[in-house]
């Protein structure tokens, strides 16, 4: 169901298959194309709103599939700046090109490295779900 | 995700060959989908789709005391069916409360007595078979048995499925009709077609010796792929039973729920001798329900799931039983019961609460789809 999709540089994952791709002040967030693909076809999103603060942990939206509806959780602490309105008519981008037009939120905030640490790299990631 | 504690059917080789997702529903293996669930729903409904529903329950129940026992169980009048007749109907407990919802058909009479076969929802197989037992009376002359281990059952639903049963063999004029079925054979092999299923469609169940599955799914495959008919999965079998608004048992209907309830009083017959619940379920004819079974449309993207809270002017009136995207009708959809209070004309607003936030829906009559072919 899912292309080989171009995986951006400097991507972290959480255990909970969200991803964040760190840039100074802002980060892009999403869930990994392999929460995609077992979510499936993904028909709707509903993400909080611009300026919202969420701490880190907290759900920031949901995302449903035909049969279920799951929701999304912050790998790290920020604001909301952006949310991709793409989805609303096109949620299956989500499954067709997670880590790029299927990003989910863009937050700013502090990013320092501890705020980093317990994430894995793509190759840790990958490791993480074959088992 | 596959299970090795779940059993295979027949056609398991073939799921794993098309690249299914495989889940374990019921004790079985079944493929949930073979492609997008969206796709497949809009295949059946314009084109054909083939289903492997081989983990639904079978028993046969023949003699002379058949006709008497299963009126007995069912709310149905099962003295009006003749030879190559189909009925839907309700196993129901003393309450009136749905054990199970099945098709009872009408076999040939095998030495000239009632030859009836039950098809009932995987899930519930096992019980039902022991609630049968437990109150048959005449053991002597009536003989039941789960012959589910032994048959597979394929769907064959869509505008396309009349078409393609014929090129396979069938020829139109011995088609059965709507609610009939024929016992017939396909390429030589004995087999049951019936004009059943659940889609909403025009289409055929054919239930057939196990060894001979794969050999008939081979062949209505080949002669449906110019029609452009495809495997379908069970979340799209989910999908479009939900926007024909056929009830799903453990969802929409259950034990504490009766037929009348679920806006099944058609399928009740009080014009027959006594049967299990009917009591309760002719004074619920009578005087009414107290909670009613409403479809509604929503106003909103938002997707309503099973036991959402149901709203009117502030009040809470019920809960959803079944809910999702109606992939056909472009817009989501649920099903669920409301309290008698409540105003459930179509086009009356309620509002749905998902995720702790109200949304605006509005009552629509069921069914949510309507084949024009049928």
């Amino acid at each position: 169901m899912s292309q080989n999709q171009e995986i951006p540089e400097n991507i972290l994952c959480t255990k909970t298959h969200e991803y964040v791709i760190v840039e100074g002040n802002t980060a892009t967030i999403g869930i990994t194309q392999y929460a995609a693909e077992q979510l499936g076809e993904i028909v709707y999103v509903e993400l909080s709103d611009i300026d919202t603060k969420i701490p880190k942990g907290d759900s920031f939206g949901t995302v449903e599939s035909v049969k279920a509806a799951s929701e999304v959780y912050m790998p790290i602490s920020g604001k909301i700046i952006e949310v991709n309105e793409r989805l609303t008519s096109e949620p299956e981008l989500i499954n067709e090109d997670s880590y790029n037009l299927g990003w989910l939120i863009k937050v700013e905030g502090e990013f320092p490295p501890e705020a980093l640490e317990e994430m894995m790299s793509m190759d840790d990631y990958l490791a993480f779900i074959e088992d | 995700m596959e299970t090795e504690n779940c059993k295979k059917t027949a056609l398991y080789e073939k799921h794993l060959k098309r690249k299914a997702k495989m889940v374990c529903f019921a004790g079985w293996n079944m493929p949930l989908q073979y492609d997008k669930i969206t796709t497949e729903h809009i295949t059946v409904r314009e084109k054909a789709g083939i289903f492997d529903v081989s983990h639904m329950g079978e028993f046969t129940i023949k003699g002379k005391s058949a006709l008497d026992f299963l009126q007995k169980l069912v709310p149905q009048d099962i003295s009006k069916m003749k030879e190559g007749k189909a009925v839907y109907t309700q196993l129901c407990n003393p309450s009136g409360g749905i054990i199970d919802d099945l098709i009872i058909y009408r076999l040939q009479d095998e030495n000239n007595t009632y030859n009836f076969l039950l098809i009932v929802n995987a899930a519930n197989t096992a019980k039902d078979f022991d609630w049968i037992i437990a109150n048959q009376d005449d053991t002597r002359n009536a003989t039941v048995n789960d012959v589910t281990d032994k048959y597979s059952l394929i769907a064959l639903q869509g505008p396309e499925a009349a078409t393609i049963l014929n090129s396979a063999g069938i020829e139109f004029g011995n088609h059965p009709k709507k609610f009939y079925l024929i016992e017939t054979t396909l390429r030589d092999f004995k087999c049951i077609i019936a004009r059943t299923g659940y889609t909403g469609e025009d289409g055929f169940e054919i239930l057939i010796k196990n060894q001979y599955a794969p050999q008939i799914w081979d062949l209505l495959t080949e002669k449906g792929e110019p029609c452009g008919l495809t495997p379908i999965g069970l979340a799209a079998r989910d999908t479009l039973r939900l926007e024909a608004a056929l009830p799903l048992h453990g969802n929409d209907i259950d034990e504490d729920t009766t037929p009348i309830e679920a806006g099944l009083e058609w399928s009740v017959k009080l014009d027959k001798p006594h049967y299990i619940g009917k009591e309760v379920l002719q004074k619920q004819i009578n005087e009414g329900t107290d909670k009613i079974f409403i479809g509604f449309k929503m106003l909103t993207p938002n997707i309503p799931r099973k036991g959402c809270e149901l709203f009117q002017e502030g009040r809470i009136i019920g809960n959803t039983t079944s809910g999702s995207i109606a992939p056909y009708l472009n817009c989501s959809i649920g099903m669920g019961y409301i309290d008698k209070s409540a105003s459930i004309k179509p086009g009356d607003r309620i509002e749905v609460l998902i995720r702790n936030k109200k949304y605006p829906a509005e009552i629509v009559k069921r069914p949510f789809y309507k084949s024009e072919k049928r």
